[in-house]
């Protein structure tokens, strides 16, 4: 990958002596080989911080809300995932297509450095996998939308995306209840799913209102499912299935699976639809625009 | 000296769980941390690893914690109950780093004015089973933090023979009343204790509290705090990170008020009823963490917050690393 | 005036456990304006607790929440909270009747430093609900007008409506020994021939003589950001300037880490600063 990396530094540099951005979000090499950390250049001089390796985990579109309220122009490096997250970030007009050029990266797979980190650190027993778990059935490895773009076009993954929706489903109703309260029972409520979430980007989340407060924060089982419910079924048909929320878990929740379970639903029922896909009016995502022919069985 | 075998350690933990809350280090799934033993765990032991995820400040400063219930009906209302969650604890296997964290703790919550009768009553009664350090990993700087890895202060202090076999050093009374109640268990044998390895990772602290104390200010915070994302995980997995929201849960006329875990990297975290919130930008929270671990706590308590267990660089999904941070207030070269 | 060593024990704060309230009714509730409201407490056996002037207390309507106040006033039956309608909380106050019981705990807070402003003359410089906690330092210093100079107190509000304690401000106050009252309101009104501007242009047309005052300040952050600078033009110097600080509460007893400003726990070591302790704090507030 460090073709990749000379590219990347290469686009940086001149992106930011031509002014043509004012900044640049990319990720650069930490202590250990298997970080590799976001970063944000903004001199031309600094750009051989940047990296693109097997490491570049993270979504840098997360963190674009930071910069809603200014008006500079960004350059971000987006894999596939990141460049559907942007998509909805503009859907939601977090962010106008105009402040962005986007740098796609047509992406591998990743490993996720928190497992390496674990390993190493002795935390962990389980040897960290090849290819981080939020990566193994990609459909879109290469950007959705970019200015231009760096690396080879990779192929979708295997689909093997709602195995675990379908093992599920196929569970009595006692049974799925004892799995999920099994699960959310571990919640925390550090919230870190929420902030990773590219998706998540409301001023006021729900979860901080007082008045009323919709969700209490004790961590008994009834309100880490309201959490955990609410937080999905906000996101429904807005997921674009970059992971992040399940890799932020310190608790090893399996959030990508209620996620899977509503891309699923919202596919089946109101699409064919996957979020993040298309700046175009129609791919606004189905739940949040009314069509006459919107399906209506279920009312 | 005594020895704790591997294969009786159920057993001796069953036994000490007779008489008292006894915590250990367990994973279930990927979740690990320190949680309450019984015969038929939710569950298994985790005693090959550095240390667990989540720290063991849930022993006495439980994520959700009942502090008292009450009935409000019209205009009446009045408190029913104080909730005390006391009796005998004892934490076996706690590691240096979090054992300095736990004092930490007590520096928060029984001095300065205010004993704190909740943690109080979780706290007084614990007998702490710890495990020297011998393997620590890269993220692991607890002896430039003052730790003593090797020589816990504990009730028994235990020592890793490898197989998860534990040589086994009573300190204290408390910890030879323990040793007398696994008598049947515990094996008197010669042991050589193990070499430690070399603490790699290293961080110089002298004068950093000083430093920061004139370092508010500094544009270095923006691009520290550039890729954070407010997440929380690192106070979340902190062994001495103790902020907590009082709340309270109502049904019907019955209710209580509560305490839980919360952060300083949220937003509502300093939000005034009025509108007005001192830390309103991300930055700002950031800073607040770091000056809080590095400077502030030193100025109050004259102790280190930071224990350099090394979770929230592990941790983070963004990538913050502590030491980084550290090392790079430390380069700042301030004005005269 | 705060310290870091607080030797005293819960016993000496009347509560054998500071985080739970002891149960009040209330007695008497008067308008002071459209969002502010004055709640007058007491138990059968009394007052609560003890409270020096600039004291906080956490008052609570149970099933709601709990949030901290000034103590507008310890009399000695009942104490006085002047309370403004802004969240939650306070709106669920401005709800109930005479007769209701609520929670109270404290007294929190290191307080207004009453003895070492003896002898001094005393200058009050307030903006809206930041009447309420300087009232108690001000009735204060009248229970004992012999220890005090002279007395000046300047307040402004938004709107003649938003003035607190108008019966106090306009009869009372003006009638006591050495006394000074003067009153300003934001924009021009109607039926009002009284001062027009802000507190700080006001402050800087009297111009008060430093010496031997003391200034006490408290309002909204940018009100008090402002009169400190012009004191600080006006030749007061930094012990000569005290204010109140507020931040988010929770616990009141310093060790649920919100209140921070720097080490310092405003709940605890705190609210009462003085220019020169505030100068060596993080500018966070």
């Amino acid at each position: 990958m460090s073709d990749n990396t000379a590219k990347a530094r290469e686009i940086a540099k001149k992106l930011l002596q031509e002014g043509t951005v004012a900044m640049v979000l990319g990720w650069e090499k930490g202590d250990e080989p298997y970080v590799s950390a976001p970063t944000v250049i903004r001199d031309a001089a600094d750009v051989d911080r940047l990296v693109l390796d097997e490491y570049c985990i993270h979504d840098r579109a997360a963190l674009l809300p930071d910069y809603r309220d200014r008006s500079e122009k960004i350059a971000i490096f987006a894999k596939g995932c990141d460049s559907r997250g942007i998509v909805r970030l503009i859907q939601d007009r977090v962010m106008p297509r105009e402040r962005l050029y986007i740098i796609g990266i047509n992406c591998p797979g990743m490993k996720d450095p928190n497992e390496y980190f674990r390993a190493a650190s002795g935390m962990s027993k389980a040897k960290p996998a090849e290819k981080a778990a939020k990566c193994l059935s990609c459909q879109y490895p290469n950007p959705v939308i970019y200015d231009e773009i760096v690396g080879e076009t990779q192929q979708p993954r295997d689909d093997k995306r709602f195995a675990e929706v379908d093992k599920i489903e196929s569970m009595s109703a006692d049974e799925r209840y004892e799995f999920f309260i099994k699960e959310f029972s571990k919640c925390i409520r550090c919230y870190a799913c929420r902030n990773a979430c590219v998706a998540c980007n409301c001023r006021t989340c729900i979860f901080d209102e007082t008045k009323p407060q919709w969700v209490g924060r004790s961590t008994d089982p009834v309100n880490n499912m309201l959490y955990q419910i609410v937080r999905s079924m906000h996101v429904a048909g807005r997921c674009v299935e970059c992971g992040e929320c399940e890799r932020a878990c310190p608790v090893g929740i399996p959030l990508m699976l209620f996620n899977r379970k509503l891309i699923k639903d919202v596919d089946q029922l109101f699409g064919p639809y996957q979020a993040g896909l298309s700046l175009e009016d129609d791919a606004l995502p189905p739940l949040s625009r009314y069509r006459v022919d919107d399906p209506d069985e279920f009312m | 000296m005594k020895v704790l075998p591997s294969d009786k350690i159920r057993e001796a933990l069953n036994i000490l769980a007779g008489e008292a809350k006894v915590y250990a280090p367990m994973v279930q799934g990927d979740a690990s941390g320190y949680f309450q033993w019984s015969d038929n765990p939710v569950g298994e032991l985790l005693l090959d690893t550095l240390n667990t995820y989540m720290s063991p400040k849930n022993i006495v400063m439980p994520q959700t914690e009942d502090m008292y219930k009450f009935v409000a009906q019209g205009k009446d209302a009045q408190v029913t109950e104080v909730v005390y969650a006391g009796g005998p604890r004892i934490i076996f296997g706690i590691r240096s780093c979090d054992l300095q964290a736990l004092h930490d703790l007590d520096l928060v919550f029984l001095t300065k004015g205010y004993e704190d009768e909740f943690y109080k009553a979780r706290r007084q009664d614990l007998a702490v089973i710890a495990r020297a350090c011998y393997q620590p990993g890269p993220a692991c700087f607890c002896e430039s933090m003052g730790v003593d890895r090797l020589n816990p202060q504990a009730d028994v202090v235990m020592h890793d023979l490898g197989q998860q076999d534990f040589a086994w050093e009573p300190k204290t009374p408390k910890g030879e009343e323990i040793t007398a109640k696994l008598q049947g268990i515990l094996v008197e044998k010669d042991v050589t204790l193990p070499q430690a390895a070399e603490m790699k990772t290293k961080v110089d602290i002298t004068g950093l509290s000083e430093k920061l104390a004139g370092m508010f200010e500094d544009p270095a915070w923006d691009e520290l705090a550039s890729r954070c994302m407010n997440c929380g995980v690192c106070t979340y997995v902190c062994p001495s990170c103790y902020c907590f929201d009082i709340q309270v849960t109502t049904r019907g006329d019955a209710g209580g008020r509560f305490r839980c875990w919360d952060s300083c990297m949220y937003k509502e975290y300093t939000q005034m009823a009025g509108g007005h919130n001192p830390r309103e930008f991300k930055k700002e929270r950031f800073r607040q963490r770091f000056l809080h671990k590095l400077q502030y706590f030193n100025e109050r308590y004259n102790a280190n917050l930071c224990i350099g267990c090394g979770r929230c660089v592990i941790m983070c999904p963004n990538s913050v690393n502590i030491l980084e941070v550290i090392t790079k207030l430390k380069e700042v070269r301030l004005d005269a | 005036m705060h310290d870091h060593n607080h030797e005293c024990t819960c016993e000496d704060h009347g509560h054998s456990n500071p985080l739970v309230p002891t149960m009040v009714k209330v007695v008497k509730i008067t308008d002071e304006t459209p969002d502010v409201k004055t709640f007058y407490v007491t138990t059968e056996d009394g007052i609560p607790f003890k409270v020096m002037p600039g004291q906080l207390a956490m008052v609570s309507q149970l099933p709601v929440g709990e949030g901290m106040f000034s103590v507008s006033w310890q009399a000695e039956d009942h104490l006085q909270f002047a309370i403004k309608r802004v969240g939650l909380l306070t709106e669920a106050l401005h709800e109930i009747e005479v007769g209701q019981t609520l929670g109270v705990r404290g007294p929190y807070g290191n307080g207004f430093p009453v003895d070492e402003c003896k002898g001094k003359d005393m200058l009050f410089i307030g903006g809206g609900i930041g009447l309420a906690p300087l009232r108690s330092f001000i009735k204060y210093c009248f229970k004992h007008r012999e220890d005090y100079g002279k007395i000046t107190i300047l307040y402004g509000s938004r709107t003649s409506a938003d003035l607190c304690f108008k019966d106090e401000l306009f009869d009372k106050w003006p009638k006591e020994k050495d006394t000074q009252v003067y009153v300003t309101i934001d924009n021009p009104e109607e039926g009002w021939d009284g001062h027009v501007g802000f507190v700080p242009a006001y402050l800087e047309e009297l111009k008060p003589n430093p010496e031997g005052t003391i200034a006490v300040i408290c309002g909204p952050p940018i009100m008090i950001k402002f009169c400190l600078q012009s004191l600080e033009k006006m030749g007061f110097n930094d012990e000569q300037v005290i204010t109140t600080l507020e931040m988010r509460m929770k616990c009141g007893i310093g060790k649920c880490g919100r209140c921070n400003i720097g080490h310092e726990y405003i709940c605890l070591d705190g609210p009462v600063f003085n220019l020169a302790q505030l100068k060596q704090l993080p500018p966070e507030w």
